[in-house]
């Protein structure tokens, strides 16, 4: 998403000669830009927090009436209510709610326990997930694109085009589901569920084939055409026109001067794909009864605990922010040079 | 979801012919899904079989988690998926539409749109959809379709404002502009009518997306509830069985897979070859 990333180049402003301002040191200026960054991304993740929040508050569901028993009185009720803190005006919850964040404190939960707590095991467990996929998106989407841009138009650069435009809008469950029958049913080569150590995490690397490849496979589709997409951009640049004149050797233009030129797109690509893989991983780990923060939704689910869920939004919203930061990053790093 | 806009065929080599062979199969899968209902041999509440029991006799692709027949099943499922996503990819595109042209003539909704869609990209459509089904229990399918068409719009919005850039600057447009129309007038008699192979081919990208985000639901079991037959639902159903009756899982999966592909296939043959970008426009 290229609207989200800091413009690669600002105009200087167009001051009067006489007044011109002492230079900054370069420096200077780089951490000046980073604070500017680092700032504007914070102030998107409040608005989103704040959005949660009232989402959560201003919607007609209501934590204390969602886990009510049968036969509960409504004065039960109205004592929960006051027990969770829900009698209170919104504005002092609210601000409860939102500085409480920094300290890891989330909230709690409708059924009284506390959301930090309920999501410090199995979160862990979801970024491994996650940040496996993540890592094989990477690799695999890099390398196809690259295999397929090599020769444009050919065999290779088809198939591959059309086959990542097909699994990209598959849903992860119906990857799963096709991965489970063909690797764990049909020739039993991986496990279908995981189990988990006393420690609550898989108990062997084998159990995380399937879930990383289901949470991937789509991502790939979709980044190895980003990747292809970019690299196609770049080659028009004149840099490269100048370095085939060059007669530089092909493999080093590819490394030294096409791959660094498209490396942005890239890391936009997967700063994008971060947010569908926590997602997608709440599907899979149901699927594979993978120990993370799938399972924990699940149950609120059940529960219509939704202190829970923003809890987990708001965690997202955490990593999400940094993965963004660290694309901007690259971006700022990878236009340093040129600009 | 996101799509990417496609790099595909040189200017004019792709032909007319070829945009209708690959728009077709989503178009006959869609007609058989919103058809099944009908075509449906049993009924989808009654069992007929044996819980899980192999394809044969009256059930050719055996029977459920309740021995109710499986093709029926799959067959009457379909329907309402096909209709919420329709839903939903519409209203993201008319609204989308009206604000990319608003946009494009007025910057300052640009920069406001553009914020908003920084802010959702923080939150994944999937835990947005339970976010709000879960704080209002009540909304049903109404809860789905609106957090799919909120969190749809701002990229979508992108996608018309670029497109509607140009348009917007050119003489025909400043000049009516000039000449005093409205805002309304310039958007709907002006902008739209020139960005129609754009808006299609969105339409197709948020059907896509919609398919996904709606089928998501429907197996997070915050969608359609049982005894519903709707294909998510049937895969998170009967997955217990899977060993006994791979069928129960693997037909509406084929079902929600087929859809997916044949609809992403064609809103890519849909999108306009001219005024391409390597990045992901929405």
């Amino acid at each position: 998403m290229a609207g989200s990333l800091i413009p690669a180049t600002r105009p200087e402003p167009a001051g009067d000669s006489l007044k011109r301002p002492r230079p900054v040191p370069a420096v200077a200026r780089a951490a000046l830009r980073l604070a500017g960054v680092l700032a504007r991304r914070a102030l998107l993740l409040a608005v989103l927090l704040a959005f949660v929040f009232a989402a959560v508050e201003l919607l007609p569901g209501d934590a204390a009436n969602a886990t009510s028993e049968r036969g509960e009185s409504a004065a039960d009720i109205a004592e929960r209510r006051q027990l969770l803190g829900l009698d209170r005006p919104v504005l002092e919850r609210f601000w409860e709610w939102m500085t409480g964040l920094p300290t890891g404190d989330l909230g709690t939960s409708a059924r009284g326990e506390s959301v930090a707590d309920l999501l410090s095991r199995p979160f862990p467990n979801t970024l491994l997930l996650g940040g496996l996929a993540l890592l094989l998106t990477l690799v695999a989407s890099v390398a196809l694109g690259c295999w397929a841009a090599a020769k444009p138009g050919g065999m290779v650069d088809r198939s591959v085009s059309a086959s990542a435009t097909g699994v990209l809008a598959l849903p992860e469950f119906v990857v799963a589901v096709a991965l489970v029958l063909v690797f764990a049913l049909w020739t039993d080569w991986l496990p279908a569920v995981t189990l988990t150590d006393a420690d609550g995490s898989p108990a062997s690397w084998e159990m995380l084939v399937l879930p990383v490849l289901a949470l991937a496979i789509p991502q790939i589709g979709w980044n190895t055409r980003i990747v292809r997409a970019a690299l196609d951009d770049e080659v028009k640049a004149p840099h490269i026109e100048t370095a085939v004149l060059d007669g530089l050797p092909r493999h080093r233009i590819f490394t030294h001067h096409l791959l660094p030129g498209a490396l942005p797109t890239i890391a936009a690509g997967l700063a994008t794909s971060t947010g569908m893989l926590l997602g997608g991983a709440v599907v899979v780990e149901t699927i594979f009864n993978y120990p993370g923060i799938g399972a924990v939704l699940a149950g609120a689910v059940a529960d219509r605990d939704s202190p829970l869920i923003a809890g987990v939004v708001a965690v997202t919203g955490v990593v999400i922010t940094g993965v963004l930061l660290l694309a901007d990053l690259v971006r700022a790093w990878a236009s340093g040079g040129r600009t | 979801m996101t799509a990417v806009t496609l790099k595909s065929a040189p200017l004019g080599v792709r032909s007319r012919r070829g945009t209708v062979l690959r728009v077709l199969p989503a178009l006959l899968l869609t007609a058989l899904a919103l058809a099944g209902p009908w075509l449906a041999p049993e009924a989808i509440d009654a069992p007929v079989t044996a819980p899980y029991a192999e394809p044969g006799g009256d059930a050719p692709l055996g029977g459920d988690q309740l021995g109710r027949d499986v093709l029926s099943r799959v067959l009457a499922g379909g329907r309402e998926l096909v209709v919420t996503s329709l839903l939903v990819a519409l209203l993201v595109t008319v609204t989308a539409a009206l604000l990319g042209a608003v946009s494009a003539l007025r910057p300052a909704v640009g920069r406001f749109v553009e914020r908003a869609a920084d802010v959702l990209m923080l939150l994944p459509a999937v835990l947005g959809i339970l976010l709000v089904t879960l704080s209002w229990p009540d909304g049903g399918r109404l809860a789905v379709v609106t957090v799919s068409v909120v969190l749809g719009v701002p990229y979508a919005v992108r996608l018309v404002a670029g497109a509607a850039a140009p348009v917007a600057a050119s003489g025909y447009v400043e000049a009516a502009a000039v000449g005093g129309e409205r805002l309304g007038y310039l958007v709907v008699r002006e902008v739209l009518p020139n960005l129609r192979a754009t808006l299609l081919a969105l339409f197709g990208l948020r059907f896509v997306a919609a398919v996904y985000l709606v089928a998501t639901a429907g197996f997070l079991q915050v969608g359609p509830q049982p005894p519903a037959a709707d294909w998510a639902l049937m895969i998170r159903e009967n997955s217990g069985g899977i060993l006994l009756n791979p069928w129960g899982v693997l037909a509406p999966s084929i079902g929600i897979g087929l859809l997916a592909m044949s609809v992403n296939l064609a809103a890519a043959a849909l999108v306009p070859a001219t005024g391409r970008k390597a990045v992901p426009a929405l």
